[in-house]
Protein backbone atom coordinates (compact mmCIF):
# COMPACT_ATOMS: atom_id res chain seq x y z
CA UNK A 1 0.00 0.00 0.00
CA UNK A 2 1.25 3.70 -0.46
CA UNK A 3 2.13 6.01 1.84
CA UNK A 4 -0.79 8.25 0.25
CA UNK A 5 -3.09 5.33 0.66
CA UNK A 6 -2.20 4.82 4.15
CA UNK A 7 -2.29 8.23 5.19
CA UNK A 8 -5.88 8.62 3.47
CA UNK A 9 -6.82 5.82 5.83
CA UNK A 10 -5.57 6.85 8.92
CA UNK A 11 -7.66 10.02 8.50
CA UNK A 12 -10.36 8.01 9.80
CA UNK A 13 -8.63 5.05 11.29
CA UNK A 14 -7.70 7.06 14.10
CA UNK A 15 -6.25 5.57 17.60
CA UNK A 16 -8.93 4.98 19.99
CA UNK A 17 -7.96 6.47 22.74
CA UNK A 18 -5.36 9.52 23.64
CA UNK A 19 -3.73 10.72 26.83
CA UNK A 20 -5.92 14.48 26.88
CA UNK A 21 -8.94 12.80 25.31
CA UNK A 22 -11.72 11.45 28.00
CA UNK A 23 -11.23 11.95 31.52
CA UNK A 24 -8.20 14.02 31.40
CA UNK A 25 -9.56 17.34 30.67
CA UNK A 26 -11.94 16.76 34.05
CA UNK A 27 -8.90 15.44 36.06
CA UNK A 28 -7.18 19.05 35.34
CA UNK A 29 -9.54 20.80 36.09
CA UNK A 30 -10.74 18.96 39.37
CA UNK A 31 -7.09 18.95 40.46
CA UNK A 32 -6.99 22.77 39.37
CA UNK A 33 -10.12 23.14 42.04
CA UNK A 34 -8.44 21.58 44.62
CA UNK A 35 -5.33 23.24 44.52
CA UNK A 36 -7.01 26.82 45.06
CA UNK A 37 -9.12 25.34 47.78
CA UNK A 38 -6.74 26.40 50.99
CA UNK A 39 -7.26 30.44 49.55
CA UNK A 40 -10.78 29.35 50.27
CA UNK A 41 -11.60 26.99 53.05
CA UNK A 42 -9.51 26.06 56.00
CA UNK A 43 -9.43 24.56 59.25
CA UNK A 44 -10.64 20.95 58.66
CA UNK A 45 -11.26 20.30 55.06
CA UNK A 46 -7.64 21.19 54.80
CA UNK A 47 -6.61 18.82 57.42
CA UNK A 48 -8.78 15.74 56.53
CA UNK A 49 -8.33 15.92 52.16
CA UNK A 50 -5.10 14.31 52.09
CA UNK A 51 -6.01 11.92 53.81
CA UNK A 52 -9.07 11.38 51.43
CA UNK A 53 -6.42 11.87 48.45
CA UNK A 54 -4.52 9.28 49.50
CA UNK A 55 -7.64 7.23 50.20
CA UNK A 56 -7.85 7.93 46.72
CA UNK A 57 -4.51 6.96 45.50
CA UNK A 58 -4.98 3.46 47.22
CA UNK A 59 -8.28 2.81 45.38
CA UNK A 60 -6.81 4.49 41.87
CA UNK A 61 -3.71 1.37 42.17
CA UNK A 62 -6.49 -1.16 42.42
CA UNK A 63 -8.60 1.13 39.58
CA UNK A 64 -5.28 0.23 37.64
CA UNK A 65 -5.16 -3.36 38.19
CA UNK A 66 -8.92 -3.76 38.05
CA UNK A 67 -9.90 -1.62 35.21
CA UNK A 68 -6.96 -2.33 32.64
CA UNK A 69 -5.86 -5.67 33.59
CA UNK A 70 -9.34 -7.31 34.75
CA UNK A 71 -7.14 -8.18 37.97
CA UNK A 72 -9.39 -8.37 41.24
CA UNK A 73 -6.93 -7.79 44.09
CA UNK A 74 -8.26 -7.97 48.39
CA UNK A 75 -4.67 -7.48 48.88
CA UNK A 76 -4.13 -3.58 48.45
CA UNK A 77 -4.75 -2.87 52.04
CA UNK A 78 -1.43 -4.82 53.15
CA UNK A 79 0.64 -2.91 50.44
CA UNK A 80 -0.60 0.57 51.91
CA UNK A 81 -0.34 -0.92 55.57
CA UNK A 82 3.31 -1.88 54.86
CA UNK A 83 4.23 1.30 52.77
CA UNK A 84 3.12 2.91 56.53
CA UNK A 85 5.28 0.71 58.63
CA UNK A 86 8.06 1.01 56.21
CA UNK A 87 7.68 5.18 56.54
CA UNK A 88 7.51 4.69 60.51
CA UNK A 89 10.74 2.32 60.62
CA UNK A 90 13.27 4.56 58.08
CA UNK A 91 11.61 7.85 59.58
CA UNK A 92 12.71 5.96 62.96
CA UNK A 93 16.20 5.81 61.66
CA UNK A 94 16.72 9.45 62.25
CA UNK A 95 18.31 10.10 58.80
CA UNK A 96 17.26 13.82 58.44
CA UNK A 97 15.00 16.02 56.04
CA UNK A 98 17.13 14.35 53.28
CA UNK A 99 16.55 10.93 54.97
CA UNK A 100 12.71 11.53 54.17
CA UNK A 101 12.68 10.90 50.47
CA UNK A 102 14.88 7.55 51.38
CA UNK A 103 11.68 6.67 53.52
CA UNK A 104 9.41 7.58 50.94
CA UNK A 105 11.00 5.55 48.62
CA UNK A 106 11.39 2.86 50.83
CA UNK A 107 7.75 2.64 51.41
CA UNK A 108 6.85 2.75 47.74
CA UNK A 109 9.34 0.06 47.33
CA UNK A 110 7.82 -2.45 49.78
CA UNK A 111 4.59 -2.41 48.43
CA UNK A 112 6.09 -2.81 44.90
CA UNK A 113 8.26 -5.48 46.14
CA UNK A 114 5.59 -7.30 47.77
CA UNK A 115 3.20 -7.27 45.02
CA UNK A 116 5.68 -7.91 42.59
CA UNK A 117 7.19 -11.44 44.41
CA UNK A 118 3.94 -12.35 45.52
CA UNK A 119 2.52 -11.80 41.41
CA UNK A 120 5.50 -13.43 39.98
CA UNK A 121 4.43 -16.85 41.78
CA UNK A 122 1.17 -16.39 41.10
CA UNK A 123 0.76 -15.37 37.76
CA UNK A 124 3.84 -17.21 36.43
CA UNK A 125 2.30 -20.22 37.73
CA UNK A 126 -1.23 -19.47 35.66
CA UNK A 127 -3.48 -18.41 38.69
CA UNK A 128 -6.15 -16.51 37.46
CA UNK A 129 -9.57 -15.15 38.25
CA UNK A 130 -11.24 -16.12 41.45
CA UNK A 131 -8.17 -18.37 42.79
CA UNK A 132 -6.08 -15.23 42.37
CA UNK A 133 -8.98 -13.33 44.46
CA UNK A 134 -8.98 -15.84 47.26
CA UNK A 135 -4.86 -15.81 47.66
CA UNK A 136 -5.17 -12.14 47.91
CA UNK A 137 -7.41 -12.20 51.02
CA UNK A 138 -5.15 -14.71 52.23
CA UNK A 139 -2.58 -12.27 51.87
CA UNK A 140 -4.12 -9.48 53.42
CA UNK A 141 -4.84 -11.97 56.58
CA UNK A 142 -1.03 -12.83 56.64
CA UNK A 143 -0.31 -8.79 56.23
CA UNK A 144 -2.25 -8.01 59.29
CA UNK A 145 -1.15 -11.37 61.52
CA UNK A 146 2.26 -10.13 60.75
CA UNK A 147 1.53 -6.47 61.85
CA UNK A 148 0.29 -7.68 65.09
CA UNK A 149 2.11 -10.75 65.78
CA UNK A 150 5.69 -8.06 65.09
CA UNK A 151 4.71 -6.04 68.21
CA UNK A 152 8.41 -5.40 68.61
CA UNK A 153 8.92 -3.54 65.62
CA UNK A 154 5.10 -2.62 64.28
CA UNK A 155 3.93 -1.68 68.03
CA UNK A 156 1.25 -4.66 67.59
CA UNK A 157 -2.10 -3.34 68.13
CA UNK A 158 -1.36 -0.16 69.75
CA UNK A 159 0.05 0.36 66.16
CA UNK A 160 3.00 2.96 65.21
CA UNK A 161 3.05 6.52 65.51
CA UNK A 162 4.47 8.01 62.17
CA UNK A 163 5.92 11.69 62.21
CA UNK A 164 4.77 14.17 59.65
CA UNK A 165 7.76 14.45 56.74
CA UNK A 166 9.89 17.25 56.75
CA UNK A 167 11.52 17.03 53.04
CA UNK A 168 15.17 18.13 52.68
CA UNK A 169 16.21 19.98 49.82
CA UNK A 170 20.12 19.99 50.52
CA UNK A 171 22.28 23.50 51.07
CA UNK A 172 18.16 25.04 50.21
CA UNK A 173 16.78 23.88 53.32
CA UNK A 174 14.41 21.91 54.41
CA UNK A 175 10.72 22.25 54.27
CA UNK A 176 8.45 21.11 57.19
CA UNK A 177 4.66 19.53 56.46
CA UNK A 178 3.73 19.97 60.27
CA UNK A 179 1.15 22.53 59.03
CA UNK A 180 -1.26 20.84 57.17
CA UNK A 181 -1.15 23.65 54.04
CA UNK A 182 2.11 22.60 54.06
CA UNK A 183 0.75 19.20 54.12
CA UNK A 184 -1.90 19.18 51.62
CA UNK A 185 0.24 21.06 48.86
CA UNK A 186 2.92 18.59 49.17
CA UNK A 187 0.35 15.40 49.10
CA UNK A 188 -2.35 17.21 46.88
CA UNK A 189 0.46 17.63 43.52
CA UNK A 190 1.84 13.94 44.40
CA UNK A 191 -1.79 12.03 44.03
CA UNK A 192 -1.70 14.38 40.67
CA UNK A 193 1.46 13.42 39.38
CA UNK A 194 1.16 9.49 40.56
CA UNK A 195 -2.64 9.59 38.60
CA UNK A 196 -1.11 11.06 35.30
CA UNK A 197 1.47 8.97 35.00
CA UNK A 198 -0.67 6.23 35.61
CA UNK A 199 -3.12 7.70 32.85
CA UNK A 200 -0.32 8.40 30.28
CA UNK A 201 0.55 4.51 30.99
CA UNK A 202 -3.14 3.41 30.29
CA UNK A 203 -2.75 5.10 27.28
CA UNK A 204 0.65 3.93 26.18
CA UNK A 205 1.60 0.79 24.73
CA UNK A 206 1.45 -1.22 28.14
CA UNK A 207 -1.81 -0.10 28.85
CA UNK A 208 -3.24 -1.45 25.26
CA UNK A 209 -1.43 -4.74 26.12
CA UNK A 210 -3.19 -5.06 29.77
CA UNK A 211 -6.90 -3.78 28.14
CA UNK A 212 -6.12 -7.03 25.36
CA UNK A 213 -5.41 -9.27 28.71
CA UNK A 214 -8.45 -8.35 30.34
CA UNK A 215 -10.47 -8.87 27.42
CA UNK A 216 -8.95 -11.94 26.33
CA UNK A 217 -6.07 -13.53 27.77
CA UNK A 218 -5.63 -16.81 25.63
CA UNK A 219 -5.89 -14.97 22.43
CA UNK A 220 -2.91 -12.61 23.65
CA UNK A 221 -0.68 -15.49 24.29
CA UNK A 222 -1.60 -16.59 20.70
CA UNK A 223 -0.29 -13.29 19.34
CA UNK A 224 2.73 -13.88 21.26
CA UNK A 225 2.68 -11.61 24.52
CA UNK A 226 3.03 -13.49 27.79
CA UNK A 227 0.29 -12.30 29.76
CA UNK A 228 1.78 -13.12 33.56
CA UNK A 229 4.76 -10.62 32.62
CA UNK A 230 2.90 -8.51 32.19
CA UNK A 231 0.08 -9.12 34.79
CA UNK A 232 2.97 -9.15 37.59
CA UNK A 233 4.60 -5.74 36.22
CA UNK A 234 0.98 -4.32 36.73
CA UNK A 235 0.22 -5.66 40.26
CA UNK A 236 3.83 -4.83 41.40
CA UNK A 237 2.93 -0.89 39.83
CA UNK A 238 -0.26 -1.13 41.58
CA UNK A 239 1.77 -2.28 45.21
CA UNK A 240 4.15 0.25 45.15
CA UNK A 241 1.22 3.33 44.67
CA UNK A 242 -0.28 1.39 47.36
CA UNK A 243 2.59 1.48 49.29
CA UNK A 244 3.20 5.05 48.29
CA UNK A 245 -0.38 5.95 49.77
CA UNK A 246 -0.02 4.31 52.75
CA UNK A 247 3.62 5.94 53.47
CA UNK A 248 2.11 9.27 53.00
CA UNK A 249 -1.24 8.14 54.97
CA UNK A 250 0.78 7.21 57.98
CA UNK A 251 2.86 10.07 57.73
CA UNK A 252 -0.21 12.56 57.28
CA UNK A 253 -2.20 10.92 60.07
CA UNK A 254 0.66 10.03 62.26
CA UNK A 255 -0.48 6.87 62.74
CA UNK A 256 -0.21 3.33 61.05
CA UNK A 257 -2.27 -0.09 62.65
CA UNK A 258 -2.95 -3.62 62.01
CA UNK A 259 -6.23 -2.97 60.76
CA UNK A 260 -5.04 -0.86 57.71
CA UNK A 261 -3.56 -3.84 56.13
CA UNK A 262 -6.92 -6.37 57.09
CA UNK A 263 -9.56 -7.68 54.97
CA UNK A 264 -12.49 -5.24 56.29
CA UNK A 265 -10.24 -2.41 54.74
CA UNK A 266 -9.22 -4.21 51.42
CA UNK A 267 -13.02 -4.76 51.03
CA UNK A 268 -13.72 -1.15 51.42
CA UNK A 269 -10.92 -0.65 48.65
CA UNK A 270 -12.62 -2.86 46.65
CA UNK A 271 -16.12 -0.58 46.97
CA UNK A 272 -14.60 2.55 46.28
CA UNK A 273 -13.46 1.15 42.92
CA UNK A 274 -16.67 -0.13 42.32
CA UNK A 275 -18.43 2.77 43.15
CA UNK A 276 -16.17 5.32 41.38
CA UNK A 277 -16.05 3.03 38.27
CA UNK A 278 -13.16 0.81 37.84
CA UNK A 279 -12.69 1.65 33.85
CA UNK A 280 -12.11 4.88 34.84
CA UNK A 281 -8.41 5.79 37.19
CA UNK A 282 -9.71 9.01 37.81
CA UNK A 283 -13.40 7.37 39.02
CA UNK A 284 -11.45 4.99 40.55
CA UNK A 285 -9.66 7.93 42.59
CA UNK A 286 -12.75 10.03 42.94
CA UNK A 287 -14.32 6.78 44.63
CA UNK A 288 -11.78 6.68 47.07
CA UNK A 289 -12.13 10.01 48.02
CA UNK A 290 -16.04 10.69 47.98
CA UNK A 291 -16.73 7.25 49.58
CA UNK A 292 -14.09 7.71 52.30
CA UNK A 293 -15.73 11.01 53.07
CA UNK A 294 -19.31 9.96 52.81
CA UNK A 295 -18.51 6.62 55.08
CA UNK A 296 -16.72 9.42 57.47
CA UNK A 297 -19.18 11.32 57.90
CA UNK A 298 -21.55 9.25 58.14
CA UNK A 299 -19.99 6.88 60.80
CA UNK A 300 -20.00 10.44 62.84
CA UNK A 301 -23.45 11.22 62.04
CA UNK A 302 -24.73 7.87 62.40
CA UNK A 303 -22.19 5.83 63.97
CA UNK A 304 -25.09 2.33 64.32
CA UNK A 305 -25.78 2.41 60.59
CA UNK A 306 -23.02 4.14 58.39
CA UNK A 307 -21.96 1.10 56.99
CA UNK A 308 -25.74 -0.12 56.62
CA UNK A 309 -25.84 2.76 54.32
CA UNK A 310 -22.44 2.56 52.65
CA UNK A 311 -23.87 -0.88 52.14
CA UNK A 312 -27.04 -0.21 50.22
CA UNK A 313 -25.41 2.19 48.12
CA UNK A 314 -22.99 -0.02 46.59
CA UNK A 315 -25.65 -2.69 46.04
CA UNK A 316 -27.43 0.15 44.13
CA UNK A 317 -24.91 1.17 41.85
CA UNK A 318 -23.67 -2.58 41.48
CA UNK A 319 -27.47 -2.92 40.23
CA UNK A 320 -28.24 0.31 38.45
CA UNK A 321 -24.77 1.89 37.27
CA UNK A 322 -22.30 -1.13 36.63
CA UNK A 323 -19.36 1.37 35.44
CA UNK A 324 -20.16 3.05 38.54
CA UNK A 325 -20.16 7.11 39.08
CA UNK A 326 -17.42 7.48 35.87
CA UNK A 327 -20.03 5.54 33.74
CA UNK A 328 -22.74 7.23 34.82
CA UNK A 329 -21.14 10.53 34.08
CA UNK A 330 -19.31 9.56 30.91
CA UNK A 331 -23.02 8.39 29.73
CA UNK A 332 -24.22 11.50 30.59
CA UNK A 333 -21.69 13.23 28.17
CA UNK A 334 -22.33 10.80 25.62
CA UNK A 335 -26.22 12.45 25.42
CA UNK A 336 -25.26 16.00 25.59
CA UNK A 337 -22.48 15.98 23.63
CA UNK A 338 -21.93 15.25 19.38
CA UNK A 339 -22.11 11.44 18.78
CA UNK A 340 -19.26 9.92 17.26
CA UNK A 341 -19.50 6.45 15.57
CA UNK A 342 -18.15 3.08 17.65
CA UNK A 343 -17.62 2.78 21.28
CA UNK A 344 -14.45 3.57 23.39
CA UNK A 345 -13.45 1.75 26.17
CA UNK A 346 -11.05 4.00 27.84
CA UNK A 347 -11.05 7.63 26.50
CA UNK B 1 10.28 -23.90 -2.73
CA UNK B 2 11.33 -23.72 0.29
CA UNK B 3 10.16 -26.02 3.29
CA UNK B 4 8.37 -24.13 6.00
CA UNK B 5 6.97 -26.60 8.27
CA UNK B 6 7.56 -30.69 8.85
CA UNK B 7 6.33 -32.74 10.80
CA UNK B 8 7.85 -36.13 12.10
CA UNK B 9 5.80 -38.92 13.62
CA UNK B 10 3.86 -36.84 15.24
CA UNK B 11 1.72 -38.36 17.96
CA UNK B 12 -1.05 -37.69 20.23
CA UNK B 13 -2.79 -39.75 23.20
CA UNK B 14 -5.68 -38.96 25.60
CA UNK B 15 -4.82 -41.22 28.04
CA UNK B 16 -6.87 -44.48 26.10
CA UNK B 17 -7.62 -42.46 23.12
CA UNK B 18 -4.94 -41.65 19.69
CA UNK B 19 -6.15 -38.58 18.22
CA UNK B 20 -3.18 -38.50 16.12
CA UNK B 21 -0.63 -41.29 14.91
CA UNK B 22 2.97 -40.94 13.37
CA UNK B 23 1.88 -37.91 11.26
CA UNK B 24 4.56 -36.77 8.51
CA UNK B 25 3.29 -33.75 7.32
CA UNK B 26 5.52 -31.11 5.42
CA UNK B 27 4.56 -27.78 4.00
CA UNK B 28 6.54 -25.27 1.41
CA UNK B 29 6.74 -21.91 2.32
CA UNK B 30 4.12 -19.49 0.67
CA UNK B 31 1.86 -22.92 -0.27
CA UNK B 32 -1.82 -23.46 0.96
CA UNK B 33 -2.77 -27.13 1.94
CA UNK B 34 -6.24 -28.12 3.47
CA UNK B 35 -6.75 -30.54 5.90
CA UNK B 36 -10.46 -32.71 5.72
CA UNK B 37 -11.77 -35.56 7.78
CA UNK B 38 -14.68 -36.73 9.12
CA UNK B 39 -15.63 -36.01 12.84
CA UNK B 40 -12.66 -36.67 15.38
CA UNK B 41 -10.56 -37.73 12.85
CA UNK B 42 -7.93 -35.45 14.58
CA UNK B 43 -7.78 -32.57 12.76
CA UNK B 44 -8.03 -29.85 15.22
CA UNK B 45 -5.65 -31.34 17.61
CA UNK B 46 -2.86 -31.36 14.77
CA UNK B 47 -3.04 -27.61 14.27
CA UNK B 48 -3.04 -27.24 18.45
CA UNK B 49 0.18 -29.14 18.34
CA UNK B 50 1.93 -27.38 15.48
CA UNK B 51 0.22 -23.77 17.28
CA UNK B 52 1.39 -25.08 20.86
CA UNK B 53 -2.02 -25.54 22.50
CA UNK B 54 -1.15 -29.32 23.09
CA UNK B 55 2.04 -31.08 23.58
CA UNK B 56 2.76 -33.89 21.23
CA UNK B 57 3.04 -37.55 22.75
CA UNK B 58 5.67 -38.17 20.70
CA UNK B 59 7.30 -36.71 17.22
CA UNK B 60 8.94 -33.43 16.46
CA UNK B 61 7.79 -30.20 15.15
CA UNK B 62 10.25 -28.45 12.80
CA UNK B 63 9.71 -24.42 11.38
CA UNK B 64 12.16 -23.12 9.15
CA UNK B 65 14.53 -25.94 10.14
CA UNK B 66 14.86 -25.61 13.62
CA UNK B 67 13.03 -27.81 16.41
CA UNK B 68 10.11 -25.99 17.72
CA UNK B 69 8.37 -29.18 19.39
CA UNK B 70 8.90 -27.83 23.03
CA UNK B 71 8.39 -24.01 21.97
CA UNK B 72 5.10 -21.83 23.59
CA UNK B 73 2.17 -20.67 21.93
CA UNK B 74 3.43 -16.96 22.24
CA UNK B 75 7.16 -18.49 21.05
CA UNK B 76 5.67 -19.84 18.06
CA UNK B 77 3.70 -17.00 17.25
CA UNK B 78 6.87 -14.47 17.64
CA UNK B 79 8.48 -17.00 15.13
CA UNK B 80 4.90 -16.72 12.66
CA UNK B 81 3.32 -19.34 13.57
CA UNK B 82 -0.70 -17.97 13.60
CA UNK B 83 -3.55 -19.56 14.39
CA UNK B 84 -7.17 -18.80 13.73
CA UNK B 85 -9.77 -20.74 16.20
CA UNK B 86 -12.61 -22.60 15.07
CA UNK B 87 -14.89 -20.23 16.93
CA UNK B 88 -13.94 -16.39 16.58
CA UNK B 89 -11.14 -15.72 19.31
CA UNK B 90 -11.29 -11.95 18.82
CA UNK B 91 -11.50 -8.93 21.61
CA UNK B 92 -15.54 -8.78 21.52
CA UNK B 93 -15.52 -5.79 23.60
CA UNK B 94 -12.61 -3.32 21.75
CA UNK B 95 -13.23 -1.89 18.29
CA UNK B 96 -12.11 -3.28 15.11
CA UNK B 97 -9.00 -0.86 15.25
CA UNK B 98 -8.15 -1.80 18.84
CA UNK B 99 -7.91 -5.62 18.16
CA UNK B 100 -5.80 -5.26 14.90
CA UNK B 101 -3.23 -2.45 16.76
CA UNK B 102 -2.98 -5.46 19.55
CA UNK B 103 -1.85 -7.94 16.70
CA UNK B 104 0.24 -5.03 15.29
CA UNK B 105 1.96 -4.30 18.60
CA UNK B 106 3.01 -7.85 19.36
CA UNK B 107 6.57 -8.37 20.85
CA UNK B 108 9.35 -8.11 18.75
CA UNK B 109 7.39 -6.67 15.22
CA UNK B 110 9.11 -5.15 12.37
CA UNK B 111 9.61 -1.67 12.87
CA UNK B 112 7.40 0.61 11.26
CA UNK B 113 4.29 3.13 12.09
CA UNK B 114 1.60 0.90 13.79
CA UNK B 115 -1.29 3.14 12.08
CA UNK B 116 0.08 2.80 8.70
CA UNK B 117 0.26 -1.31 9.56
CA UNK B 118 -2.99 -1.43 10.64
CA UNK B 119 -4.74 0.51 7.89
CA UNK B 120 -2.77 -2.30 5.66
CA UNK B 121 -4.47 -5.52 7.47
CA UNK B 122 -8.04 -3.19 7.15
CA UNK B 123 -7.84 -3.02 3.50
CA UNK B 124 -6.39 -6.80 3.27
CA UNK B 125 -9.52 -8.19 5.06
CA UNK B 126 -12.19 -5.28 3.72
CA UNK B 127 -12.97 -3.88 7.08
CA UNK B 128 -12.09 -0.16 6.84
CA UNK B 129 -15.32 0.67 6.80
CA UNK B 130 -15.85 -1.11 10.28
CA UNK B 131 -12.43 0.43 11.85
CA UNK B 132 -14.18 2.00 14.76
CA UNK B 133 -17.24 -0.69 14.99
CA UNK B 134 -17.35 -2.64 18.47
CA UNK B 135 -15.86 -6.53 17.28
CA UNK B 136 -19.29 -7.72 19.08
CA UNK B 137 -21.87 -5.71 16.31
CA UNK B 138 -20.09 -7.58 13.49
CA UNK B 139 -21.41 -10.39 11.82
CA UNK B 140 -20.10 -13.89 12.17
CA UNK B 141 -18.47 -13.82 8.90
CA UNK B 142 -16.45 -9.79 9.36
CA UNK B 143 -15.02 -11.64 12.78
CA UNK B 144 -13.84 -14.82 11.29
CA UNK B 145 -12.16 -12.04 8.67
CA UNK B 146 -10.88 -10.21 11.37
CA UNK B 147 -8.85 -12.99 13.40
CA UNK B 148 -7.66 -13.87 10.04
CA UNK B 149 -6.70 -9.88 10.44
CA UNK B 150 -4.75 -10.47 13.66
CA UNK B 151 -2.82 -13.36 12.04
CA UNK B 152 -2.37 -10.79 9.54
CA UNK B 153 -0.73 -7.70 11.90
CA UNK B 154 0.85 -10.24 13.98
CA UNK B 155 2.90 -10.86 11.51
CA UNK B 156 2.50 -14.80 10.87
CA UNK B 157 4.10 -16.30 7.87
CA UNK B 158 2.33 -19.74 8.27
CA UNK B 159 -1.61 -19.38 8.71
CA UNK B 160 -3.67 -21.89 10.80
CA UNK B 161 -7.07 -21.88 9.78
CA UNK B 162 -9.34 -24.04 11.62
CA UNK B 163 -12.56 -23.89 9.78
CA UNK B 164 -12.68 -20.32 8.74
CA UNK B 165 -16.05 -20.26 6.86
CA UNK B 166 -17.98 -22.42 9.65
CA UNK B 167 -21.20 -20.52 9.66
CA UNK B 168 -20.90 -17.99 6.89
CA UNK B 169 -23.23 -17.45 4.13
CA UNK B 170 -22.63 -18.75 0.62
CA UNK B 171 -21.31 -14.65 -0.24
CA UNK B 172 -18.74 -14.86 2.65
CA UNK B 173 -17.48 -18.06 2.23
CA UNK B 174 -16.80 -17.18 -1.41
CA UNK B 175 -14.98 -13.94 -0.48
CA UNK B 176 -13.09 -15.88 2.52
CA UNK B 177 -11.65 -18.20 -0.51
CA UNK B 178 -10.73 -15.37 -2.28
CA UNK B 179 -9.01 -13.62 0.43
CA UNK B 180 -6.80 -16.39 0.83
CA UNK B 181 -5.89 -17.15 -2.22
CA UNK B 182 -5.22 -13.48 -2.33
CA UNK B 183 -2.70 -13.79 0.88
CA UNK B 184 -0.87 -16.81 0.04
CA UNK B 185 -0.34 -14.58 -3.90
CA UNK B 186 0.64 -11.29 -3.29
CA UNK B 187 1.54 -11.56 0.62
CA UNK B 188 3.46 -15.29 0.03
CA UNK B 189 1.93 -16.32 3.17
CA UNK B 190 2.14 -20.13 3.86
CA UNK B 191 -1.77 -21.35 5.02
CA UNK B 192 -3.08 -24.87 6.54
CA UNK B 193 -6.95 -25.11 6.23
CA UNK B 194 -9.37 -27.29 8.07
CA UNK B 195 -12.57 -26.60 6.26
CA UNK B 196 -15.53 -29.21 5.89
CA UNK B 197 -16.88 -27.05 3.20
CA UNK B 198 -16.19 -29.20 -0.41
CA UNK B 199 -17.01 -27.05 -2.74
CA UNK B 200 -14.37 -24.40 -0.95
CA UNK B 201 -11.77 -26.35 -0.63
CA UNK B 202 -12.32 -27.56 -4.42
CA UNK B 203 -12.00 -23.92 -5.10
CA UNK B 204 -8.99 -23.38 -3.51
CA UNK B 205 -7.05 -25.77 -5.56
CA UNK B 206 -5.22 -26.86 -3.37
CA UNK B 207 -3.20 -29.90 -2.55
CA UNK B 208 -5.31 -31.92 0.89
CA UNK B 209 -4.79 -34.16 3.51
CA UNK B 210 -7.57 -36.44 4.41
CA UNK B 211 -7.12 -37.11 8.02
CA UNK B 212 -9.22 -40.30 9.38
CA UNK B 213 -8.71 -41.96 12.97
CA UNK B 214 -5.93 -39.44 13.77
CA UNK B 215 -3.76 -41.20 10.76
CA UNK B 216 -3.19 -40.02 7.55
CA UNK B 217 -5.69 -41.72 4.88
CA UNK B 218 -4.77 -40.04 2.24
CA UNK B 219 -2.60 -36.95 0.59
CA UNK B 220 -3.03 -35.40 -2.79
CA UNK B 221 -4.48 -32.85 -5.29
CA UNK B 222 -8.37 -32.36 -5.14
CA UNK B 223 -9.48 -33.98 -8.08
CA UNK B 224 -7.41 -37.16 -6.78
CA UNK B 225 -8.73 -37.16 -3.89
CA UNK B 226 -12.37 -36.55 -4.76
CA UNK B 227 -12.05 -39.25 -6.58
CA UNK B 228 -10.66 -41.89 -4.14
CA UNK B 229 -12.76 -44.65 -3.04
CA UNK B 230 -11.32 -45.01 0.13
CA UNK B 231 -11.86 -41.35 1.13
CA UNK B 232 -15.08 -41.05 -0.54
CA UNK B 233 -16.18 -44.02 1.70
CA UNK B 234 -14.89 -42.85 5.06
CA UNK B 235 -15.38 -38.92 4.39
CA UNK B 236 -17.59 -37.98 1.53
CA UNK B 237 -19.82 -40.95 2.45
CA UNK B 238 -20.60 -42.45 -0.85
Amino acid sequence: MSDAAVKQNTVFVRPASSFWGGETPVAVVVFLGLALLPLFAGGYPVYILPQYLLFGLLALSLGLLWGFAGIVSFGQAAFFAFGGYAMGLVLQAGLGPEGTWLAIAVATLVGGLLAGISGYFLFSAGVRATYFVLITLALSIIAEQVAVSQSQITGGWNGMFVDRLSLGFGPLGEVALYQDVAAYYFVLPVVAAVYFAARALTVARFGKILVGIRENEDRMEALGYQPWVYKTVAFSLSGAIAGLAGGLYASHSNFVSPSLAGVLFSTEVVVWVALGGRLSLFGALAGGVLVSALSNYLSSIAPQYWQLIVGLVFICVIVFFKQGLAGLFADLAAHMLPRRPGGQRHG
Amino acid sequence: MAELLRTSGLTKRFRGLVANEDIDFSLDAGAVHCVIGPNGAGKTTFLSMISGHLPPSAGTISYKEKDITALSVAERARIGIGRKFQTPTVFENLTVWQNIELAVLRPGGSAGTPAAKIADVLEAIRLTDEVDTLVRHLSHGQRQWLEIGLLLGNESELLLLDEPTAGMTAEETAATGELVSRLARERSLSVIIIEHDINFIRDLRAPVTVLHLGRILKQGPFDVIAADEQVREVYLGS
